[in-house]
């Protein structure tokens, strides 16, 4: 006990910072979002009102709700299908393959700032590289953010980008998977697709199960790429919801009421991961 | 590696944190004992402000001056970084530890205001100092700033906007460039603008005449608006703001949606030289007064006039939307006796022919007719005279402000949604208006639900 003890006075300034600026603020915001506050006056109390506002009163709720689940909807499977098969394709034995693997993960590391500010340039219907590329081909170009109906897709596109880390994490699953499982397929006549379908996935699955949950809580907390390349427009088509929620809490000084969008975004992910969770019983295997 | 033993342990670990809380001890008695007084045995006036680049060495100008002319106060400024400068505000004022003077670039006074994190700046004045300010200075200066009667945002800079033209393009077009022959009426002026549009071979607009585009910019030509002074409400879906924004969309549908659009995205960014203005991009530009300067820098042999925008057919002259900054008492602010000073110094309050020099290397409007009848701002009209139809803008009444509301964030955030939703062809300025009317609607019966005051 006296040990534990001595343990636990050596990782007291991370107890500390934790209870102080993790857990604090976590329950504080339980009870803000209960409460009108606008950071510098008291709180006051005003029981359920700020919730009943977000759920029946708040169209910008909703909204933005939609686009982050139509953003998570694509976003989140395509990330996986291309993370796996850039990891398949690394994971080749080929000379250099270090040098592959290097290049295809540095995009990850490039600041979110940076790489919005350059897909800006990149995406610019005219003089942008992606259109004046499609036009070689003969091919014009759609207005990519400029458009209310293409801003989404191109932020699909453009999440890509940074798949270099999960693909890392597919990478390092893919070199757990034993080779005898390969033999074994190879000598009863499996084809190479019937390799991926019957070892490879499902080996994989519990790594894709792993990158899919992250990839959603991520996504739900979706924010700079917006801040910076649409702040939410055009016609709010990209008004994701940690954005709506920074907006209320920093530019309408409505903290109570950020508080409450806080908690129903936590609420959100809670439940998706639970149902995540549900599902994974049917699709993941794990080895042994 | 020998074993540590557990009670020299608990000694290292108890003199880890020890060592913390002395320095902790430490740093806070340091800033005690520092707080009084500066280098120069004065009283600091911490004051925070965003200006960076070529505008920095201007604002620092403005500071030393207001120290040499003191004895008792110190002003130290700081640059914040622009993007995050209003959090890293509000969080100082929450956390008891604000600047002494902030200047503030956000249209949110009366949010702020309301919220209790700026202090009156009226109760300070001396008698003439306030008969200065209410009677000398223009309407735009005097009008922005207050909330419920209390003046919380001392004006520095405004910015109004007027029609830049290049008369080279005026004259290709066989149209005499001379100011006095500038059309009359916004109708004229669209004329005008249609003559100087250009295409290529493809159809794509290379350069447009003229681009009416944004409903604050052009309502208050119109007579609209987005206040209403005589009921103290809000007036949005007006038949003056319908007019001004179904002329913006008629324009735009005149051009093509789509060729508009991509028109926009090949111009460079709006910023110095980039200006699309300079590169023949447009011919005429509604733009703000800045732009006297930066021309001046970049583009100096741009042969070019300013011209207020005509009214249309019914609508008000000599009208323009106003966006100001202001310097600002934080609540908390230690020093606010200290703050107070220097923001008369450079308001000019005491000396309005001294602030002029300040206004001037800003490039801003002048706060008063005697500033702008001083030496110093006479010399600079005569070097820019093309600035004179900013000055004359400053004392027109048609000046429309940000409505002094404390939803005035979420109101000009909605203002522009409807603005796009409209601009772009998605519903008709009809149903974005009163789109836009229920929207602040429901969001101020949201705020009474949660006993704001209104």
């Amino acid at each position: 006990m006296k040990k534990n003890w001595i343990g636990y006075a050596f990782i007291s300034p991370w107890i500390i910072g934790f209870l102080l600026f993790t857990a604090f603020p976590f329950l504080s915001s339980v009870y803000l979002s209960f409460t009108r506050y606008n950071i510098i006056t008291p709180a006051v109390w005003v029981g359920g009102a700020n919730y009943h506002t977000l759920l029946t009163g708040d169209p910008l709720f909703w909204k933005s709700l939609g686009v982050t689940f139509r953003f998570a909807a694509i976003a989140v499977p395509l990330g996986i299908v291309a993370g796996v098969a850039l990891a398949l394709l690394l994971n080749l034995n080929l000379r250099g393959m270090g040098i592959y693997r290097t290049i295809f993960f540095l995009p990850s590391i490039v600041p979110t700032v940076a790489t919005s500010v350059v897909f800006l340039w990149l995406f610019n219907p005219e003089i942008g590289l992606v259109n004046r590329l499609l036009k070689l081909v003969g091919v014009t170009g759609p207005p990519w953010l400029g458009s209310a109906s293409w801003a989404l897709p191109t932020l699909v596109l453009m999440s890509l980008w940074g798949v270099g880390g999960s693909m890392v994490i597919y990478l390092a699953g893919l070199k757990d998977i034993p080779s005898y499982l390969y033999e074994a397929a190879i000598i009863d006549g499996a084809t190479p697709w019937q390799r991926l379908r019957h070892v490879t996935l499902p080996m994989l699955s519990p790594v894709i199960f792993f990158n899919l949950v992250m990839g959603l809580i991520g996504i739900f907390q979706y924010f700079t790429e917006a801040y910076i390349m649409t702040q939410g427009g055009p016609e709010d088509s990209t008004h994701f919801y940690a954005l709506y929620l920074f907006e209320r809490a920093w530019r309408y000084l409505d903290m109570g009421y950020a508080s409450a969008m806080a908690w129903v975004l936590f609420l959100v992910i809670m439940a998706i991961t639970g149902v995540m969770f549900w599902t994974q019983r049917r699709w993941v295997h794990y080895e042994g | 590696m020998a074993e540590l033993k557990s009670g020299n342990a608990l000694s290292l670990a108890a003199g880890v944190i020890a060592v913390g809380l002395l320095g902790w001890w430490g740093i806070s008695q340091e800033r005690e004992s520092a707080a009084p007084h500066t280098a120069h045995g004065r009283i600091p006036v911490y004051y925070w402000h965003m200006w960076s680049a070529e505008w920095k060495p201007v604002m620092e100008n403005v500071v030393t001056e207001f120290n040499a002319s003191q004895t008792k106060y110190e002003v130290i400024p700081l640059q914040v970084p622009y993007g995050n400068a209003d959090s890293k505000f509000l969080l100082s004022v929450a956390g008891g530890d604000p600047p002494d003077v902030m200047a503030q670039w956000t249209q949110a006074i009366s949010t702020w205001s309301q919220g209790g994190i700026l202090q009156p700046l009226e109760t300070r004045m001396t008698p003439t100092e306030k008969n200065y300010f209410d009677n000398e200075t223009y309407p735009v200066i005097h009008n922005n700033g207050w909330y419920k009667g209390h003046l919380y945002g001392m004006v520095m800079g405004v910015d109004v906007y007027a029609c830049y033209y290049r008369a080279d393009d005026f004259k290709q077009a066989g149209v005499d460039p001379d100011p006095a022959k500038f059309p009359s009426t916004l109708e004229g002026l669209t004329a005008l603008g249609k003559k100087l549009d250009r295409t290529d071979a493809s159809g794509n607009l290379t350069r447009v005449g003229f681009l009416p585009a944004g409903l604050t910019q052009f309502a208050p030509a119109f007579g609209g608006g987005f206040y209403d002074q005589s009921t103290r409400d809000v007036a949005l879906d007006t038949p003056q703001n319908l007019k001004a924004l179904t002329y913006i969309v008629d324009e735009h549908n005149r051009l093509g949606m789509d060729r508009l659009l991509r028109y926009n995205a090949s111009l460079k960014p709006q910023n110095g030289a980039d200006w699309p203005f300079i590169d023949g991009s447009m011919s005429i530009s509604l733009d703000g007064e800045w732009r006297v300067q930066q021309l001046a820098k970049f583009a100096p042999n741009l042969k070019y006039h300013v011209a207020p925008l005509p009214a249309p057919a019914g609508g008000k002259p000599m009208a323009s939307f106003s966006v100001t900054n202001f310097l600002t008492i934080p609540a908390g602010a230690k020093h606010s006796e200290g703050a107070w000073e220097f923001i008369k110094f450079w308001a000019g309050m005491d000396n309005p022919a001294r602030a002029a020099k300040y206004n001037t290397a800003f490039g801003w409007l002048p706060s008063s007719p005697r500033m702008a009848g001083s030496p110093v701002y006479q010399a600079y009209l005569k070097k820019y005279p093309e600035y004179k139809t900013f000055v004359d803008l400053a004392a027109s009444k048609n000046i429309v402000t940000t409505p002094p509301v404390p939803y005035q964030m979420f109101l000009m955030d909605r203002i522009s949604a409807a603005d796009d939703l409209a601009e772009r062809g998605s519903v008709t300025p009809g149903m974005a208006l009163k789109g836009l009317t229920k929207d602040v609607t429901r969001e101020r019966s949201q705020r009474k639900e949660l006993g704001y005051d209104e």
